[in-house]
């Protein structure tokens, strides 16, 4: 077990160098300098190169890559140049929205896909398959903030069922914290469960029709106990494999997502940024998002070694 | 990057042929693509959106950007279809011109997209080594930030505007691209005729444009249609959240938006564009799942064929290129062959005659009387695999069942235990166990007699086990499926049957996972597997074909063991003469689906009844004319 997370550490660091790497690199590609985009046309060229000092834009290269990498080792992203607050604080108010957001999406998916695909996967082309299998074809083209805005309209505005803008961060209160989850885990889980759904389905439709199914059948267990221990096991290796992938979609969907719900997340705190060009802020969240996936995909990988004994290092 | 993308798997790189074959392939493809309902739904749902969006001042009842003030936030009205924004602007003229945005965004995007993910695969894929290992990292690295972060990251740097939003588009693609080019070149690189080109003297250039090129086109089809449905999807999420383009231009996205700030007061407003979206995105993803079908039908039909028609080969002889033939080809019926080659023995007829059809004793304890067993075809007829077969097996003793590759035999076996592939059915007959007829009831009630009462042994040892279950927990679990034991009592008798079957150090081995095994020691689990139950009869399916000879010798003194020890019937099914003569008592000789001759091992192997059986004893290797082919 502690063999298998090192094992993944020692492949995660790199990642992490290059992608910490590629977030400095940024500003490089903007166009004329950064100062003048946020100074925007009217500026001066002494406020252009205040702004610079100020940011350390006007320094070498190397002393700028050296300031950025002990930043972070300190924990430390710079500052918001809009709002002159370390960017550390901007985020920390808010990753837990947005985790809370992912995690809620992540659930209502697997719950949705996993059963949906077992379902459909253990009785392919039947009637009730291709009602399924069909309708995880328009789950795909559902976009997911359009689902959010028809369940607002529908359980919010017609129904009263739960009020809008209902946000309460769960250390003010879990239950309300629960309810305000409910909508967004389940805009962001429709698209993302189909595509588990389909995943499984396809894993399971394999698994069934396996020979060790067909030698577990002739020893006399019965299907049902084949299918839930020995079916969904097995599809869920390759699921798993890819939910990696799958999370890392949520968590940008999740930014759409939160504009909908008026969820106090990292998005909201992108979008503003992106729009005012607040070059550090965008670059803290890149890299904590690269962190929280590369993280996620650390512990899922754990999770399939776990489940699949040869990707376990011998 | 991570996209979305629905999970349409792209066309197997192995079913892609060399380009000699590519147009004619190419147009089959068009044609079966042309017989698919769904595929003809989302080719009209497309041409309505490329016809608004071309047409669209035309279509359109007034400019997107014309104000009508009386017209302010009214609901649907004659003059106003959709109703009408603040501004008044038209809502459904807007949709009509937002289908134009939608589409240059995705086009735009995905020829982008491929433009420069395309050349990246194919280079990564042919050149292979370092640039391959470092390419293929950064493609991984990729998969950690989300496509739409891509996307925010872009517009940050380059501000808005239908250009930006291309490129921001196409470089969340153009990894997705990549990937999937390398793959399929990377498959096309290890096949022979690459090779063969190379030798031939063709350049690099030549072989990537020539003959991995058509072959990237079917799929990069599959995959351009897939994304112009998440492109237009993504462009519609940066649009809502402000960030695609300029306020003033028509988009879904951005009518979703308005509609979105006025939500409370007018709901109606977020129905239209936002089934546009739908609409269009499904059809793009029904387009690419046509697309896949069509071309993978050409590997649908194989493995159907391969299914149905397996090409037989006689593996105990040198498999002489004159005896394999098509059981799906097959007209004329063995009898008829028998009646035009002379028989080899004067005891032939007469020993097809009363020994296939002899009566199963009374001391038979599985009984298949009149086996038919037929494979629906994909034009609706059927195929027959095996042919009103008669076959009992005594308790105690060992029936051989005895047959090339694709004879029908295993399909016997399959009937009998009531475990007959999808597209596979017993037509008639019956499977007598101690009398009863198990293929007359249920499959759930024939499924309840399996392990208990008839038990199996299937060939390929290691996919007889769970990969991802240790073998212990897989033996306990069919004990427990039979007695009523603790799991304490379960796996210490798991350890005896390993003990039993002759795998050393029982309890260790039971932690273990299949893949720890050899292949002789996984056939020994299967064989515990099969015990655990005490069937009265078993059967062992090839058993021991992907076996080395040594470790099948142990296998069958195995089963002979069992059979002295337990006084179990076994029905050993096997193409290979050395098994059926070493364990049988009886064999049956198969061929084509007919049981053409039942006899003590003794009678078979001195003097063989049938012609068949006679060639099938002279292609032996261990017969002395190894030159003589099997002339069937």
């Amino acid at each position: 077990m502690g063999k298998l997370v090192a094992y993944r550490l020692a492949f995660t660091l790199p990642q992490l160098l290059i992608v910490s790497l590629l977030v400095f690199s940024l500003t490089f590609l903007v166009p004329g300098s950064p100062a003048a985009a946020i100074l925007g046309d009217a500026a001066t060229p002494e406020a252009i190169a205040q702004v610079e000092a100020q940011l350390g834009l006007d320094q070498p290269f190397f002393t700028q890559l050296g300031t950025y990498f002990s930043g972070l080792l300190h924990g430390d992203l710079g500052t918001s140049m809009r709002l002159g607050i370390p960017v550390t604080d901007l985020l920390a108010d808010r990753v837990g929205a947005t985790l809370s957001l992912v995690a809620g999406g992540m659930v209502v998916s697997l719950i949705l896909g996993i059963a949906a695909g077992v379902y459909t996967g253990t009785r392919p082309g039947t009637i009730q398959d291709r009602v399924i299998t069909g309708g995880t074809v328009v789950g795909l083209a559902i976009p997911e903030f359009w689902m959010g805005l028809i369940l607002t309209s529908v359980f919010a505005i017609q129904l009263g069922w739960i009020p809008i803008l209902a946000w309460t961060p769960i250390t003010d209160d879990p239950l309300m914290w629960l309810r305000g989850l409910i909508l967004p885990s389940l805009a962001l889980g429709i698209t993302g469960g189909a595509m588990i759904a389909r995943q499984t389905r396809a894993a399971m439709v394999k698994a069934m029709a396996s020979e060790y199914v067909d030698t577990l059948t002739a020893a006399g267990v019965p299907r049902r106990t084949i299918i839930l221990r020995y079916g969904i096991k097995n599809a869920l290796v390759p699921v798993l494999a890819s939910a990696g992938v799958t999370f890392a979609i949520l968590i940008g969907v999740s930014f759409v997502i939160e504009a909908v719900f008026s969820v106090p997340g990292v998005g909201g705190l992108m979008l503003t940024s992106v729009i005012g060009q607040d070059f550090p802020v965008v670059q803290g969240v890149v890299l904590v998002t690269a962190i929280i996936v590369v993280a996620v995909n650390l512990l899922l990988d754990v999770c399939y070694g776990l489940i699949n004994p040869q990707a376990r290092p011998q | 990057m991570s996209t979305q993308v629905s999970a349409v798997t792209v066309g197997d790189p192995a079913a892609s042929s060399p380009s000699g074959k590519q147009a004619s392939s190419a147009v089959q493809a068009v044609k079966r693509l042309a017989t698919q309902p769904s595929t003809l739904i989302a080719i009209v749902i497309i041409a309505i959106v490329v016809i608004c969006a071309v047409f669209a001042p035309l279509i359109a009842p007034y400019p997107p950007d014309q104000t009508d003030t009386s017209a302010s936030m009214s609901g649907p009205t004659a003059a106003h279809w959709l109703g009408a924004d603040t501004l008044g602007r038209d809502l459904f003229s807007q949709l009509i011109y937002g289908a134009r945005t939608a589409l240059i965004v995705a086009v735009g995007s995905v020829a982008l997209a491929m433009l420069i993910g395309i050349p990246m695969g194919l280079i990564l894929g042919y050149k292979g080594g370092w640039y391959d290992r470092l390419g293929s990292r950064i493609m991984d690295m990729a998969d950690a930030l989300p496509g739409l972060m891509v996307g925010f990251v872009v517009i940050a740097i380059l501000g808005r505007g239908i250009g930006i939003l291309i490129f921001a588009i196409g470089l969340i693609f153009c990894m997705n691209f990549a990937r999937i080019a390398r793959a399929i070149t990377l498959g096309e690189r290890k096949k022979l005729y690459v090779d063969s080109a190379t030798v031939v003297g063709h350049s690099n250039t030549q072989i990537i444009f020539r003959q991995v090129l058509p072959n990237l086109a079917g799929p990069m089809a599959v995959q351009g249609a897939v994304f112009l449905g998440s492109a237009i999807k993504l462009e519609a999420a940066l649009s809502f959240l402000g960030l695609g383009l300029s306020d003033d231009q028509p988009s879904w996205g951005g009518m979703l938006r308005f509609a979105a700030e006025n939500q409370a007061d007018h709901g109606w407003m977020v129905i239209a564009p936002g089934l546009a979206i739908v609409l269009t995105v499904l059809a793009f993803n029904l387009l690419g799942d046509g697309i896949n079908d069509a071309l993978s039908g050409r590997r649908h039909s194989r493995m159907k064929r391969s299914l149905i028609g397996k090409k037989v080969v006689v593996q105990a002889a040198d498999a002489p290129a004159g005896a394999r033939t098509d059981v799906a080809s097959r007209t004329a019926t063995v009898p008829t062959d028998t009646a035009r080659t002379a028989p080899a023995s004067p005891a032939a007829a007469p020993a097809v005659v009363t020994e296939t059809a002899e009566p199963a004793t009374a001391s038979a304890v599985l009984n298949l009387c009149d086996l038919t067993v037929v494979a629906d075809r994909p034009d609706g007829g059927t195929t027959t695999l095996v042919n009103a077969a008669n076959l009992h097996v005594n308790k105690g003793e060992i029936l051989g069942i005895l047959g090339e590759s694709g004879s029908g035999k295993s399909m016997i076996a399959k009937s009998a235990l009531g475990l007959l592939p999808a597209g596979v059915r017993l037509e008639s007959g019956q499977v007598l166990l101690n009398g009863k007829d198990l293929a007359a009831g249920s499959q759930k009630d024939h499924h309840a007699v399996l392990g208990g009462q008839l038990g199996v042994v299937f060939q390929n040892p290691q996919a007889n086990l769970s990969p991802v279950h240790t073998v212990g927990r897989q033996m306990t679990q069919v004990l427990q499926a039979h007695h009523s034991m603790s799991r304490a009592a379960a796996k210490a008798r798991a350890a005896e049957l390993l003990d039993l079957v002759g795998v050393d150090e029982a309890p260790r081995r039971l932690t273990q996972y299949p893949y720890q095994f050899s292949g002789g020691m996984a056939q020994r689990v299967a064989i515990g597997l099969a015990l655990a139950g005490e069937p009265e009869v078993l059967i062992a399916d090839e058993a021991t074909s992907a076996l080395d000879v040594t470790t099948q010798a142990q296998v069958l003194d195995l089963l002979l063991n069992l059979r002295e020890e337990m006084g179990m019937a076994i029905i050993a099914i096997t193409h290979d003469l050395g098994v059926a003569a070493e364990i049988c008592d009886r064999v049956a000789v198969v061929y084509h689906g007919d049981v053409v001759e039942t006899a003590p091992v003794t009678e078979i192997f001195d003097h063989p009844g049938h012609e068949y059986t006679a060639r099938l004893l002279a292609s032996h290797p261990a017969a002395q004319d190894r030159n003589h082919t099997l002339e069937v």
